[in-house]
This record gives structure tokens, C-alpha cells and sequence, in this order.
């Protein structure tokens, strides 16, 4: 059962709409007017502030290229080994049966709390991060993978191998096809999930990177800078999941 | 019938899934000899699970019997024979990912047509079928007689000798059925094919076929050949004939026994 | 292999899985035993016969009990509030249309970077845990509940107002007993979440709780005990996870 996106009319986005700029006045009134602690939250206008000082000051761009680089290592690898390990075990029913629940019950909880071990293993460097993100983005390749892969429709296969088809055609022309949208789907919540995992361990143990970084401000008590970085990382992960759902996107049209 | 008439002889096959003691445990098809001849269209019909399914599937190379064996064109079936079977299935083997031509080229890719002849081909077929208008459509778009016709374009641009279809009418309604009979009934005409159609269909199997295999209950073996003396191709009228009603009497006779054993079996 | 032998596991693959899990340990206690320094790797078999020694850690068995009452907290809350909320906008169509968006918008975010500021807020006490452990568990509720909704046939809800239905009776005996499923898949996603956010909450903090200990653990390089309080953790969650999810399957016996 799946959530569906309805249609919004006017009246509903006008609802939005309002519900933001309520949101952004309440901010403005709770620290300006209503004496809300600044020490929990900054004056608004502050933030504003310090993010226009961040982009210019280009603050950022150590701390973003730690964690683009982990992200990318770790998405690298758990794609190449979810995608592989998930096309062999799709290629029997038995092994489906052995491998399948064995990798939902690992991913059924979260992978993060075994952090510690890979920091202990591998430090506080990038390693354990990439690590870590590479270890919990697998799970979702993995099983979409062994998901489309195993879920072609038999017949069709059994066709092309009446006509003659070889291993190698059989993969391009007929397996890969039919599988691809369900494994993009995975993929794409891989990264997602690789990225969330990435930016969560910079927050708990780290030396360098966007989470890092947040923490950091948060242990000096600058709020507004604070809040300035969360901004921007929300919007540096918004951005990168919307530009990998514009690719899925592309690639199921294109199948 | 000699061997250089038939094209394909099926000797003593017989077919069981899973072993004696198992669960699951069926034997499909008893005992089963059958010369087909060259140019002959051969239905076999029966019961369900009475194992035409699996004959068909073992001539095609498909299945390997667990006994005996069968020879096209000569040479024993170990596997499937691309060059030289096409097959058509009920549920419709198109790629949806494909259009209707590109279906039809990429059967040619998988047996080895030179692609210079693809296209020549790919639209030689499509005609034939009367579905050149809609090359570019995706199987989605189309109906269930469309597929078929699709699905048959890919079969006959093959160019093989043998063409086995498996309930290929199965899955559509009455209408489209007797339309698209009678186009293939036009189409097979022409050709000169050697066709092994089942079907669950007296009217149908009456009408395409010029002899008709009928099959025993579990596990099946053929009761009886019917032979129907009409040449191709079979006009529409041929269906309201005494000649028709009294062949498909005869097949109900044969079958209606068989057919009540089935159900009783649970099968 | 004997045929009977083959026979008993084709039909088992429970065994073959619990067989590769036997291999995995295997390779894991050897690899630990002697090829890979003891400062940051500890065999199962070690970890195993000290899980003892961490339960008698002065400390461990108060946070562990603390961490199970954060989430049973969290997981109340947490139902609680998505219950009501997805109840209230998914049975009215213009509030779903205008509403959801907006929820799906937040629950887009990566909420790991405002931990920080929750720990600020709430301090490094259980508030903190459950309150991140309630805004992750919150969202996925809410979007369960909306999908059960959703999916309930309009053809239903006409053929009881034609056979004289009064909005109570709708509610009660078709909309109610429609929602099960999704109210239980509702539970087991929110318990992910819930222990998703009160397991980084508690990592997080180095202070007190769960997080004390695992800083400890790896400061000191005992990847003995380290192994065993995760392994007690992991334990846990897949404790729950499986309550959860067999009420799920309880429940929704009719789809």
C-alpha cells in the first residue's frame, strides 16, 4: 500500500503557502518580539546574515568536499557490490529464498548503531564514514536488484531462449530491461539513504565535514551560524536527492 | 509416413515432474508416439493437464522428457532449435519495453538474421499480420488480438519450418478468436509450415486444423486421431456445415469422458 | 552430496541461511583471533563470554533500561500523535490535499542535523532522545495512515450510506476496521523511526546513557565490550522490530 500525491488545487496551495509564511512570522515574532531564548533560537534576520556569509565567505567548500568525497566513495562501492551480489543470488529461486530475508532482517534495523565499531576500527577519518554509508546503502541495492532481476516475467525469457537468444542477449535484451526500473528505484534509495548515513556520522564522530560542522557550532553556541549550515546542507541534500530522482526518472523512460 | 515426410516424429515420450514419493509428484504425459507431416497443421487438444502443453514443449526443445525423445527435420531435439522452431505462447511473450517492430527485430537478433534483412523482414511480417500500421506501437497500447498478431509477426519472420503454438487464442474473447482463426486459416495458406496448435477450443481446433490429437485424462496419452478433410484456406462458411458440426460432435464424444475425469480428479 | 540430504535443504533454506550466518561467524572469529590487531577487532566467541562483564559494567543495564523506556515513550508519542493527525487529514480530502505536501516535505529533510539543537533544547537527559525519537517515528505514522485511507474503496463507503448508514456507523464499522492493516504497518514503520531517532540521540550524547558507553568502549580500544553493548542494543531493536511486525501480520490477516 503506497502513499499516493494527489492534485493540489488553488485553495490548497494557498493553504501551504500560508502555512510557510505562518511559520516564518511566528520565527520572527518568537525571537523579536516574545523574548524567546536566543541561546535555542536565533533571530531569523541573524541567520539570513551569517548564511549570505557562509556562501560568500565560501566557508563551506572544505567541509562539503569531505563529505561529497565520502558520499561518492561509499555510493561507489555499495553500488558495484549491491548491484553484482544482487544479480547472482537473483539467478535461482533457491538462493533468492536463502539471501533475500537474510539482508531485509539486517537492513530491518538501524545499521548506525554500529558506528562505534567502525570508529573504533577505522577511526575518526573518512574511512569509517564511507564505511559505514557504503554498509548501509547496500541493503536497499541489494534487495531491489534481487527484486527485479528475479521478478522478469518468465515467459519472456523463455522466448528468447526459443529464439536463440545468448546469455549475453538474454542480459541486455531481456533481463536488464525488465529490471531496470525496479532497480533504479533502489539505487536511488541508496543514495539517499547513503546520504543521510554520511552526514549522521559526521554528526556523531568526526573530524571534518558538513555534520561536523554543524556540531561544532552547536558545542560554540553560535546559533545563527548554526542554523545558517543546517539550512544549507538541507538544501545541498534536497538538491542532490532531487537530482538523482531526476536521473531515475530518465533512466526508467529511457529502459 | 515415411521419415523424409515427416518433420517431426515423436517417439514414446512420456513426462513426469518431481520423483515417485514427492508431493508433488505428476506424470504428465504417458507413452507418446506421433509422426507430424511436413506442411501439416496437427491441434492437439484434451483436457487440462493432460499434458499437451508439455508435448508441446518438449517437441519445441523447451523440456527434456523424461523418457524418449523427439527428432525434427531429422536431427533429435536437445534443446531449443531456433533455426528451425518458433513458438508462439498464450500469455503473450512480447517485450512491453519494445515497439511491435523492434519486438520483431530483436527475434531476428536472437537467431542470427544478418542485419541487413532485418527491416525487410521486420515489415514483410508485419503486413502479413495486418498490423503495419501500428509498428510503432508498444504492446500496452494494443489490444489482446493485436499482441497475438504481433507475437506471430515475430514468429514467422524467423522463417522457420515449424511453428508451435501453445493456446496462442487462450486469453481472448470469442470474437477476436474467430477472427484471427480465420486470418491464420488465410495466412497458413500460404506458407507452407509445418503448425502444432493446442488449444481447448472443439470449434477452433475443427476449423485450423487437418488433423486433430485428442488426449486422455492424466496421464495423457492420444486417444484419437481425427482427420478433417477441407483444403486451405478454410472458408468461414466451412463453420456451419454438416461436415463441421458432425467432426465437432465426434470431438466432444471423445472428450467429454476425459474431460469429466479431470474434474473429478481435482486436477 | 546425498540426494537426501539435498532433498531436506532445497526444502529448508531457513538451515542454509542459518548455515551462511555459521560461515560468516566462522570467518569473523578467525579473522579476529589471528590475523587483525585485538585493539580493534574482538572474536564472537570472546565477546560472547564477556557479555557478562558488560552487564556488570557499573552503568550498562541502568542506561540500557533507560534507552527501552525512551523508546517505548517514543513509540506511544509518537503513535499517538501520527494516529490522531493522520486520522484527522486523511478523512478530509482538502486538508489531505493541502496538508500532505507539506508533511512529506518534512519528512524529506535530514533530520540528523537539527540533533544538535534538540540536545540543546531538551538537554542531554531522556526529553531529548524521545523528542528526536518522536519526530521520526511521527511522520512515516502520519503517511501510513493517509496510504490506508487512500486505498479505502469509495464503493464501500457508498454501499453503507445506501443501505442507511449514519456517519458514526460509517466511521466504526467500515472506516475503522478498513484502517487496521495500515494502522499496524503505520506502528511497525514508526518503530523503525523511533528507534532509528532514539538510537542516534543516545549515541550522540557522550555524557550519559548508552552514548557514555560507547565513547568509553572505544576510547579504551575494548572492542570486546564495545561488541557486546551493540550486540545487547541490536538485540533490542530486532526484539521490537519483530513484536511490531508479527502484530502487523496478526492483524492483517484479511488482505
Amino acid at each position: 500500500m503506497e502513499f499516493r500525491k494527489e492534485r493540489v488545487g488553488a485553495g490548497g496551495r494557498a493553504v501551504q503557502i500560508g502555512f510557510l509564511l505562518a511559520l516564518l512570522a511566528l520565527w520572527y515574532l518568537a525571537t523579536n518580539r516574545w523574548g524567546v531564548n536566543r541561546l535555542l533560537l536565533p533571530n531569523p534576520i541573524a541567520v539570513w546574515h551569517q548564511l549570505v556569509d557562509v556562501l560568500r565567505s565560501g566557508e563551506f567548500w572544505p567541509d562539503l568536499r569531505v563529505t561529497l568525497t565520502e558520499l561518492a566513495a561509499a555510493f561507489s562501492l555499495s553500488l558495484t557490490f549491491g548491484t553484482t551480489i544482487g544479480f547472482f543470488v537473483s539467478r535461482t529461486g533457491y538462493t533468492i529464498r536463502v539471501f533475500d530475508p537474510l539482508f531485509a532482517g539486517i537492513y530491518s534495523i538501524p545499521i548506525i548503531l554500529f558506528l562505534p565499531l567502525y570508529v573504533l576500527f577505522f577511526g575518526l577519518g573518512p574511512a569509517s564514514k564511507i564505511a559505514l554509508g557504503a554498509t548501509i546503502s547496500f541493503f536497499p541495492i541489494v534487495l531491489s536488484t534481487i527484486a527485479g532481476f528475479g521478478n522478469v516475467d518468465r515467459v519472456l525469457v523463455t522466448a528468447a531462449r526459443a529464439m536463440g537468444a545468448s546469455n549475453y542477449q538474454l542480459f541486455r535484451y531481456v533481463l536488464l530491461p525488465a529490471a531496470l526500473p525496479v532497480i533504479l528505484g533502489g539505487i536511488r534509495m541508496g543514495f539517499t539513504v547513503a546520504l543521510l548515513s554520511i552526514i549522521g556520522s559526521e554528526t556523531l564522530a568526526s573530524l571534518a565535514g558538513l555534520g561536523h560542522h554543524i556540531v561544532q557550532l552547536a558545542e560554540g553556541m553560535d546559533m545563527p551560524r548554526m542554523f545558517a549550515y543546517i539550512a544549507f546542507v538541507v538544501v545541498i541534500a534536497a538538491l542532490l536527492n532531487g537530482i538523482v530522482s531526476f536521473l531515475e526518472a530518465r533512466g526508467r523512460r529511457h529502459a | 509416413m515415411t521419415s523424409r515426410d515427416a518433420a517431426v516424429r515423436i517417439k514414446s515420450v512420456s513426462h513426469q515432474f518431481g520423483e515417485a514419493g514427492d508431493a508433488q509428484f505428476v506424470r504428465a504425459l504417458a507413452d507418446t508416439s506421433l509422426d507430424i507431416a511436413r506442411g501439416e497443421l496437427l491441434c492437439l487438444i484434451g483436457p487440462s493437464g493432460c499434458g499437451k502443453s508439455t508435448l508441446l514443449n518438449v517437441v519445441g526443445g523447451l523440456m527434456t522428457p523424461s523418457s524418449g525423445g523427439v527428432e525434427v527435420a531429422g536431427k533429435p531435439v536437445r534443446g531449443p532449435r531456433p533455426r528451425d522452431i518458433a513458438f508462439i505462447f498464450q500469455e503473450n511473450a512480447l517485450f512491453p519495453w519494445n515497439t511491435v517492430i523492434e519486438n520483431v527485430r530483436l527475434g531476428m537478433l536472437f537467431q542470427g538474421v544478418p542485419k541487413a534483412e532485418h527491416e525487410t523482414r521486420a515489415k514483410k511480417s508485419l503486413e502479413a499480420v495486418g498490423l503495419a500500421e501500428f509498428a510503432n506501437h508498444y504492446p500496452a497500447q494494443l489490444s489482446g488480438g493485436m499482441r497475438q498478431r504481433a507475437a506471430l509477426a515475430r514468429a514467422l519472420s524467423l522463417e522457420t519450418d515449424i511453428l508451435l503454438m501453445d493456446e496462442p487464442f487462450g486469453a481472448l474473447d470469442e470474437q477476436t478468436r474467430m477472427i484471427l482463426g480465420e486470418d491464420l486459416s488465410v495466412l497458413l495458406s500460404r506458407t507452407e509450415k509445418t503448425i502444432v496448435f493446442v488449444t481447448h477450443s472443439l470449434g477452433e481446433a475443427v476449423f485450423l486444423a487437418d488433423r486433430v490429437a485428442v488426449f486422455s485424462a492424466r496421464p495423457g496419452t492420444i486417444k484419437k486421431i481425427i482427420k478433417v478433410d477441407e483444403p486451405h484456406p478454410r472458408n468461414p462458411e466451412f463453420v456451419t456445415s454438416e461436415k463441421f458440426t458432425a467432426l465437432r460432435n465426434e470431438l466432444y464424444a471423445l472428450l467429454h469422458d476425459e474431460i469429466r475425469k479431470t474434474v473429478a480428479e481435482g486436477a | 552430496m546425498s540426494a537426501s540430504l539435498r532433498h531436506f535443504l532445497q526444502r529448508h533454506p531457513g538451515v542454509v541461511r542459518l548455515g551462511v550466518i555459521a560461515i560468516i561467524l566462522v570467518v569473523w572469529e578467525i579473522a579476529a583471533r589471528y590475523f587483525i590487531d585485538p585493539m580493534f577487532i574482538a572474536p564472537p566467541s570472546r565477546v560472547i563470554a564477556s557479555l557478562g562483564t558488560v552487564w556488570t559494567t557499573s552503568g550498562v543495564p541502568e542506561a540500557l533500561r533507560v534507552t527501552l523506556f525512551e523508546l517505548a515513550v517514543a513509540f506511544a508519542i509518537s503513535t499517538a500523535i501520527g494516529l490522531t493527525i493522520g486520522l484527522a487529514v486523511g478523512l478530509q480530502p482538502f486538508a489531505r490535499r493541502s496538508v500532505m505536501p507539506i508533511i512529506l516535505l518534512l519528512y524529506g529533510l535530514p533530520q540528523i542535523t537539527i540533533l544538535p539543537i534538540f540536545i540543546l533544547i531538551f538537554g542531554i537527559g531522556p526529553p531529548s532522545k524521545i523528542a528526536f525519537g518522536v519526530t521520526h517515528g511521527t511522520f512515516v505514522i502520519i503517511i501510513a495512515i493517509v496510504a490506508g485511507v487512500q486505498n479505502l474503496k469509495p464503493i464501500l463507503l457508498t454501499s453503507a450510506r445506501s443501505m442507511g448508514a449514519s456517519r458514526w456507523q460509517i466511521l466504526r464499522w467500515v472506516v475503522f476496521p478498513h484502517m487496521i492493516p495500515s494502522f499496524f504497518a503505520g506502528m511497525r514503520l514508526g518503530m523503525s523511526g523511533v528507534l532509528l531517532g532514539v538510537l542516534l540521540a543516545e549515541l550522540y550524547v557522550s555524557t550519559r546513557g548508552i552514548g557514555h558507553f560507547t565513547t568509553m568502549f572505544t576510547e579504551t580500544f575494548d572492542p570486546t565490550k564495545l561488541f557486546g553493548l551493540i550486540a545487547m542494543l541490536a538485540v533490542m531493536a530486532i526484539t521490537l522490530n519483530e513484536i511490531v511486525r508479527r502484530a502487523e501480520i496478526r492483524f492483517s490477516r484479511w488482505r
